[in-house]
Parts: C-alpha cells; sequence; structure tokens
C-alpha cells in the first residue's frame, strides 16, 4: 500500500508542471498591453508609471524567463501580488481557498450524508413510491441550475420565512450559530447537484450488486437483510460511487463560482472569475495552481480509497 | 405495506402543497397595493438626528484597495470615503465647500501661478498624529512619483511642487493656471492619508487605511465587507453644530448579485443600497421603503468612435449611425424605462458642463439616411463593433445592431471582458466602435483630458487635433466656473457634431434604505457615490 501511495504521488508532479504550463500559455494568450490590464479598467496611468508596472512584473523578459522566475518563486512559496488587490497572493487565496473549502467540504459531506443512505433505500425498495419520489429529487436535482436554486431558497427562507440569512458570510469560527446559520442555504445549493448524482449512481451500483449470486446466496444463508445490504452489498456497490465522488471535487470548485456570488461569500471562485477578468496574472495562476492541487488531491484520495475498498486494485497496478 | 405507502404519498402530497403554498405566499408578499398607489415616505427629518447605531450598505463590487489613491476601481470610493477627507471638498454643483473641507480657505495666484492653502486647525488623524502642511506636502508628492503607481498622478501633472509655509499653510507651485485643480483635490487625489502609517504599512497601507474621515477601520474582511467605527475625535459638524457621524458603526457589504442585493434589502439584512433598475417598480410600491433618485448618475449607454478607422473614420457615417438609434426604444427594452435618453454630451444631467442646448443626434431615420449618402455608402456597408459582457451592455448592443440593420448597415458584435474590450478599442485599436458605458466624473477635465486630448489615455484615434487640444487645455486653466462652462459647452459641440462619443442613455440612481434611516437625501456625493457620514437612524 506504502508503494502504491508513493507512486501516485510522485505520479502528480508532471502534471502539477503540465498545469503550471498551460496556466501560463492562456495568461499570454489574452490580447492587449499586460501592463494596461494590470492597471484596470476605467483607470488611467501615463506611460512613465506604465514602464514601472513592466519592470516591476518582469513584463520586459522573454516569456520563458518570466515563466522561470515565477516558478522559482512559487516553489518558495512566494505567489507574488495581486495587481488588483495589491496584497501577497498567497494571503489572499489562503483566506479565500479557506472559505471556499469549508463551504466545499460541508457541501460534500451533505451530499454524502444523503445520497448513500438515499441511494440505497431507493435500491431496496425499487420501483415503490419511495424509489420514485427519490428518483424525482435526484433528478430535479440534476436538472435544476444551482444558482436558480441558490436564489429561490434566498427568496422563500431568507426573505419570505426569514428562517436564515439571505446572504453573506461569517466566520464558523468567530461565531459557531451565525456562522452556520450563514452556511445552510449555500451548502444545500452547492451539494444538490452532485447530490442528486451520487445517489443515482449508489442505486444503480447496489442494484447491480443485489443481483449477483453472493447476495443470494448471504440470504439463502439466513443472513438478515441489514447485514445483506451493509456489510456485503455495500462495500462492492461504493466503489462506482467513489468515482462519482471524487469527480465531484472539480464540479463543487465549479459550483462555488456561482454560489459564492448568489451568496455574497467571499471564497476564491468568484475572485478567481474576476481576477481572470482583470487579467490579474500572479492571482490566477497561483489560484489555478491551488485548485489543480486540490482536485489532484481528491483524486489521489480517491484512488487510495479505492485500494482500500478493493485490494486487487493495489496488487495489480 | 399498502398503508405505508398510501401515507408515504399523502406525505409526499402534503410536502408539495406546503412547497406550493410557500411560493405563493411569497408572491403575495411582494403585490402592490391593491389600488396600485405609490405610497410616499415619511418626511425624511423630523426632530433632531439621534446618536448611535448600526447601519448596514451594500455595493456590488469588492474593493481593490481602500488607499484612495491606489485603487484599481472607481468602485473602491464607496468604502475609502468614510473614513477620509479631501483637502477640498464641494457639493453636488462643484462648489467648493470649506466648510466640509480640510482647507479652510485657500488664495490662487496668477503670477506665479500656485495655489496656497490654510488649513483647519486641530485636526488629527486616525492614529492620533496630527493634519498639516507635511502631510499634505507628502500625500501630493506621494502622488507625484511615478513609483507610487497612484491613479489620480496625470490629473496632476501641472503640479510643479509642494511646499508647506507653516504648519497649517501649505502652497502648490504650479507650471500654469489650474481652474481644475480645486474639483480634481475633491476627488480621489485629494484625500489625505497619514504619512505616518503610510510608512508604517507599506504596501500594505491599503488594506489598513488612516485617514481623518468619520469612520475609522474596525474590520475588513477580504472580498466580503468593510466594517468601521464612530472616529470619536472627528473634526466635522452638521449645519446645527452637532458632532458627525451620528453612527456609531457603519458596514458596507459587498453582494455582487443584484437579485441578492434586493433580497437583502427586504429581508432587513442591509439598510442601504443601490436598487437595480428591474427591482425599482417593486420598492417603490413597497411602503417600507424610500428611494432616493438621481439623474445623471452615470452613462449607461455610449456609442464610442474611433474616428480614425474605416468606416468610421468619415464623420457622416459617424452621424448617420448616431441618428439611427431610438434611444427611447432602448430604454424600454433594456433598462424598464429607468434611465433618461441622453440631451447632451458626455457630461450627465446634472454634472456642471451638462448642456441640453447642444445640437446632437436624436432618432431620425430620414436624418440618418441622409448622412448614409453624404458619406458615399447610400447602401450601408458592414463592420464589428466590441463591447463588454455586462448584463445590459450586451443586449444594448444588441439593440444597436437592430437598429442600424433599419438603414442597412450590418453590425457584427464581439463581447469581451471589460479589461480587454477597454484595451481593444483605445489602445490596441482593433475595433471601428466600442459600446460601453462610463462613470460621471464631476470635473469636466477629468474627461476631456483623458478622452479628448490628442494625448489622452481614452482617446482612441489620438489623431492630432490642435483646436480640441486648445480646448481642453482652456477648460483647465480657467479658474471662473462660469467661463469654464462655456469652454465645455463649445467643447461638447464639436465632439457631438463631429459624433467621436454619442451617449444614447444617462443613467439614474437610485438609492434606497427603510423609513428609520434618516437623511438619506444626504447620501448621494457629487459623483454619484455613497458618503454615508450624515445618515441616522431612529430609535
Amino acid at each position: 500500500m506504502l508503494q502504491y501511495m508513493i507512486r501516485r504521488l510522485l505520479q502528480i508532479v508532471p502534471v502539477l508542471l503540465i498545469v503550471t504550463l498551460m496556466v501560463f500559455a492562456l495568461m499570454l494568450a489574452i490580447p492587449g498591453d499586460p501592463a494596461r490590464a494590470l492597471v484596470g479598467p476605467g483607470e488611467a496611468l501615463d506611460e512613465e508609471q506604465l514602464e514601472i508596472i513592466r519592470k516591476e512584473f518582469n513584463l520586459d523578459k522573454p516569456v520563458l524567463v518570466q515563466y522561470g522566475i515565477w516558478l522559482s518563486k512559487v516553489v518558495r512559496g512566494d505567489f507574488g501580488r495581486s495587481s488588483q488587490y495589491q496584497r501577497p497572493v498567497l494571503d489572499e487565496l489562503r483566506t479565500r481557498a479557506w472559505v471556499t473549502l469549508q463551504f466545499g467540504i460541508a457541501a460534500w459531506v451533505l451530499a454524502v450524508v444523503i445520497a448513500v443512505p438515499a441511494g440505497i433505500i431507493s435500491a431496496v425498495y425499487r420501483g415503490r413510491a419511495l424509489d420514485y419520489i427519490a428518483t424525482l429529487i435526484s433528478i430535479g436535482g440534476v436538472a435544476i441550475p444551482n444558482f436558480w436554486f441558490g436564489i429561490m431558497a434566498i427568496l422563500v427562507f431568507g426573505v419570505y420565512l426569514g428562517w436564515l440569512p439571505a446572504q453573506g458570510y461569517v466566520n464558523i469560527f468567530e461565531d459557531p450559530i451565525e456562522g452556520l446559520r450563514h452556511m445552510i442555504l449555500p451548502v444545500f445549493a452547492l451539494g444538490i447537484t452532485s447530490c442528486a448524482l451520487i445517489m443515482r449512481q449508489t442505486r444503480s451500483a447496489m442494484l447491480e450488486v443485489l443481483a449477483q449470486d453472493y447476495v443470494r446466496t448471504a440470504r439463502a444463508k439466513g443472513m438478515s437483510e441489514p447485514v445483506v445490504i451493509g456489510v456485503h452489498a455495500l462495500r462492492n456497490a461504493l466503489l462506482p460511487v467513489v468515482t462519482v465522488f471524487g469527480l465531484q471535487t472539480g464540479r463543487i470548485f465549479a459550483g462555488a463560482v456561482v454560489i459564492e456570488t448568489v451568496f455574497g461569500i467571499p471564497g476564491m471562485g468568484n475572485f478567481m472569475v474576476l481576477a481572470i477578468f482583470a487579467r490579474d496574472f500572479m492571482v490566477v495562476q497561483g489560484g489555478v495552481l491551488i485548485m489543480a492541487l486540490a482536485v489532484l488531491s481528491a483524486n489521489l484520495l480517491t484512488d487510495l480509497i479505492y485500494a482500500w475498498l478493493d485490494p486487487r486494485i493495489r496488487y495489480n497496478d | 405495506m399498502k398503508h405505508m405507502k398510501r401515507t408515504l404519498w399523502t406525505r409526499s402530497l402534503v410536502l408539495l402543497l406546503a412547497a406550493i403554498s410557500l411560493f405563493d405566499c411569497g408572491r403575495s408578499a411582494d403585490k402592490p397595493d391593491a389600488d396600485g398607489v405609490v405610497v410616499e415616505a415619511p418626511s425624511a427629518d423630523s426632530g433632531p438626528p439621534s446618536y448611535g447605531g448600526h447601519i448596514r450598505a451594500a455595493y456590488t463590487s469588492e474593493p481593490t484597495s481602500l488607499d484612495p489613491v491606489l485603487g484599481r476601481s472607481g468602485g473602491d470610493t464607496y468604502y475609502w470615503r468614510q473614513m477620509f477627507d479631501n483637502l477640498v471638498d464641494v457639493d453636488r454643483d462643484l462648489n467648493p465647500r470649506p466648510s466640509t473641507s480640510l482647507a479652510s480657505s485657500w488664495d490662487i495666484s496668477m503670477d506665479p501661478h500656485s495655489i496656497t492653502f490654510h488649513l483647519r486647525e486641530g485636526v488629527k488623524f486616525h492614529d492620533g498624529t496630527p493634519f498639516n502642511a507635511e502631510a499634505v506636502k507628502f500625500n501630493i508628492e506621494r502622488i507625484l512619483d511615478p513609483a507610487t503607481l497612484a491613479t489620480p498622478r496625470p490629473s496632476f501633472a501641472v503640479i510643479d511642487s509642494v511646499d508647506a509655509l507653516d504648519e497649517l499653510t501649505v502652497r502648490f507651485n504650479l507650471k500654469g493656471p489650474w481652474g481644475a485643480g480645486l474639483n480634481m483635490l475633491a476627488d480621489r487625489g485629494g484625500v489625505m492619508s497619514s504619512p505616518t502609517a503610510i510608512k508604517k504599512y507599506g504596501k500594505e497601507y491599503g488594506w489598513n487605511p488612516v485617514g481623518t474621515g468619520p469612520f475609522k477601520l474596525k474590520k475588513f474582511i477580504a472580498g466580503a465587507s468593510v466594517n468601521m467605527e464612530r472616529n470619536d475625535d472627528y473634526w466635522g459638524k452638521d449645519e446645527e453644530g452637532n458632532p458627525l457621524p451620528y453612527l456609531d458603526e457603519l458596514t458596507v457589504n459587498v453582494i455582487k448579485d443584484e437579485t441578492v442585493l434586493s433580497s437583502a434589502l427586504r429581508a432587513g439584512e442591509i439598510e442601504v443600497a443601490y436598487l437595480p433598475y428591474k427591482d425599482v417598480t417593486a420598492f417603490e410600491r413597497d411602503d417600507r421603503f424610500q428611494i432616493e433618485v438621481m439623474e445623471g448618475g452615470r452613462i449607461s449607454v455610449v456609442l464610442c468612435f474611433n474616428i480614425d478607422m474605416p468606416p468610421f473614420d468619415n464623420v457622416d457615417l459617424r452621424r448617420a449611425a448616431g441618428y439611427a438609434i431610438n434611444a427611447a426604444a432602448m430604454n424600454k427594452a433594456v433598462f424598464f424605462d429607468r434611465a433618461v435618453v441622453a440631451d447632451s454630451g458626455m457630461w450627465p444631467t446634472g454634472s456642471l458642463a451638462h448642456n441640453p442646448d447642444v445640437p446632437r443626434p436624436y432618432y431620425d431615420l430620414d436624418e440618418a439616411r441622409k448622412y448614409l449618402r453624404a458619406g458615399g455608402k447610400p447602401d450601408g456597408f458592414e463592420f464589428t463593433a466590441v463591447t463588454w459582457n455586462n448584463p445590459a451592455l450586451v443586449p444594448s448592443t444588441e439593440v444597436v445592431r437592430a437598429m442600424l440593420k433599419k438603414i442597412g448597415i450590418n453590425m457584427e458584435i464581439e463581447v469581451l471582458n471589460v479589461g480587454s474590450a477597454t484595451d481593444a478599442f483605445f489602445h490596441t485599436t482593433q475595433y471601428p466602435l466600442y459600446v460601453t458605458q462610463w462613470s460621471r466624473y464631476p470635473e469636466p477635465d477629468w474627461l476631456a483630458s483623458l478622452s479628448y486630448k490628442s494625448d489622452g489615455y481614452y482617446n482612441a484615434a489620438n489623431l492630432k487635433r490642435p483646436d480640441v487640444d486648445l480646448l481642453v487645455e482652456k477648460g483647465a486653466s480657467l479658474y471662473d466656473p462660469a467661463d469654464r462652462i462655456k469652454v465645455y459647452a463649445e467643447l461638447d459641440a464639436l465632439i457631438l457634431d463631429e459624433a467621436w462619443f454619442v451617449p444614447i442613455l444617462y443613467g439614474t440612481v437610485y438609492a434606497t434604505a427603510p423609513h428609520k434611516v434618516r437623511n438619506l437625501d444626504r447620501l448621494l456625493a457629487s459623483d454619484a457615490k455613497m458618503d454615508l457620514t450624515r445618515l441616522w437612524l431612529t430609535k
């Protein structure tokens, strides 16, 4: 298992390098004078000031040199300064990524806690009312765009019922109750699509496993239904579920862009979109790197869970 | 089992009905009064102001810096203005107002050219250091230093040097007359920061601002809010001599989604915000809220032509396009009829140089066709325009396309983000037409020298036009506002006649708050941005 882990970890390095190169190339492809772009729209600096910006951001150097300078700084933890926000990129990303992470993890947990049992129930009670309701909800969950769900949730629970805050962010570690209250709606809006997908996946995987001979044998041995499902069927049914689960990390980051805008959460998703619009090079590069790291870590975790669930993987790979 | 099934069905039906009724009750809460009467707000100022309380305002974009001279977005003003004062403050009509300025008086000299400011006594920065002539000198020299990358620097080019004559007297030595100077000092460049704090925080000063203003920074959450507390040592007083500000605490929240902004107002999570056009009618009918209106708060849609690029290097074709646009129809289609049809040039309603009598293109298809013929393209032509991905601009540009089509002009549209679009039009000059919006800059020279002067940052063609340059320089140098207005009227007429910049719609600001917020009529400053100093809450 250890060897497997090390091998998987080493595989991440070239992927990360390719990611940094691609991000750098993308930023270069954007038309226009980068020094002017760094000033931001609606602002005017004179040529003398622009020249200082070119020097400060190494825009006067060849592209490969720029990339080299940037990479050498990054490995030392220096991501540069945001041209828009004039703060160190690392500080900016650290606070924002932490916020996104809180909501992401909560949405993840919520999705799994609801989806896996619901999927199991749906499979076990296949063709009955519970199954139809679960199917209806999950189709809705996939079909409804999460920004619309978010706005509707704000309207119903925030404005008309007044049960929950309509928007805003409170640090959960400073004020746990208010923080939690502010998290409920966005976490639901963020997690609902993943929840629906994981539930569909659990249901079909479970149905497949339940039709296997060994399940029939277990039942024939006289095992109780909870043991058959919980012990024998579930572990095998979870394999494809874990795949979906891993893929959802990327989705949750993508969803965060929308949900953070709708709920006014100072996370990384929205910040990255603004940085791209403002051509805030340093932030985009640092941010994409961190997101890539997060997705790679989630994939790694998925692979490790795989190996734990199914020993064949770690030996054959 | 069958019984269980039925119970389940019944339960889900009940849930469904409950959900429907929720939505329905939601809708009814939004309905206007049965007779549709707009309820009048009670008088805004009844009785003396009461002190204390916390107002939460909101704005749609987050601050790029709380240092006024380093910010990269005009929207930063909503945040920093509450913590700073200007060397010169102006009223909404751009009259300098010494009573609210850090300089209590000033003398203008024509030979040699200079302005000497006499500073207010006893003013302290939030860090306890005194505001004095050295502080003014430090602030201005910081802007003039190109390495600071201060945005107001180009507008301060006329300042040669600054001398601190004594503790409370400071002289700006000028390279020439500077009639625009007092107004420019009422903008970002004239904001006074604590030199001690700037030196102490260095590059981090932008998030540790220290001014002399009515509020001081308490807590800043990146991307979410700026929280401020009362500056108990504030020097400002209201007209009755009561100390300002009235509030104990102030928060400006970032809410980027317009629909959510309106929801937050209704839910009572914020008190003060500018309404999105789509919600103005609903709020007018909601008797919980008062609305303060300011026309000309911005230019909502403007056609900017590159006068050096075919096909619009031909003045008649630019005019043809100008006459082909039905502004009133666009207002209805895109702006819920809440904007105002532009009746002048780039200085919108309510600004100093606004001149509604200037001849300009209005919707007239016959006239448009006449100019097409005069421009040698009676059957129309093709070109590609650029705009940026703003929810109002994209449909507006589509409306422009449909209207130009009527006189045979086929326009392709390219939508970029705001930075790329601005760059592609003004600096790399890839498009002959840019459909965009423009902020309201109260001081006319801000726009004139940036957009009309041949070396202006927002002059796409950068053609040498000595006649235009002369007018721009003259306008900026004259000290008498009446003389300046005459020059700008001439400039406005020239620009509109040659159709460089053809504004289509002026925006209107609808500021709203519940009735417990008082002095809402004092909220909008000369640049249509928020000044929350004088708001107070009823107990």
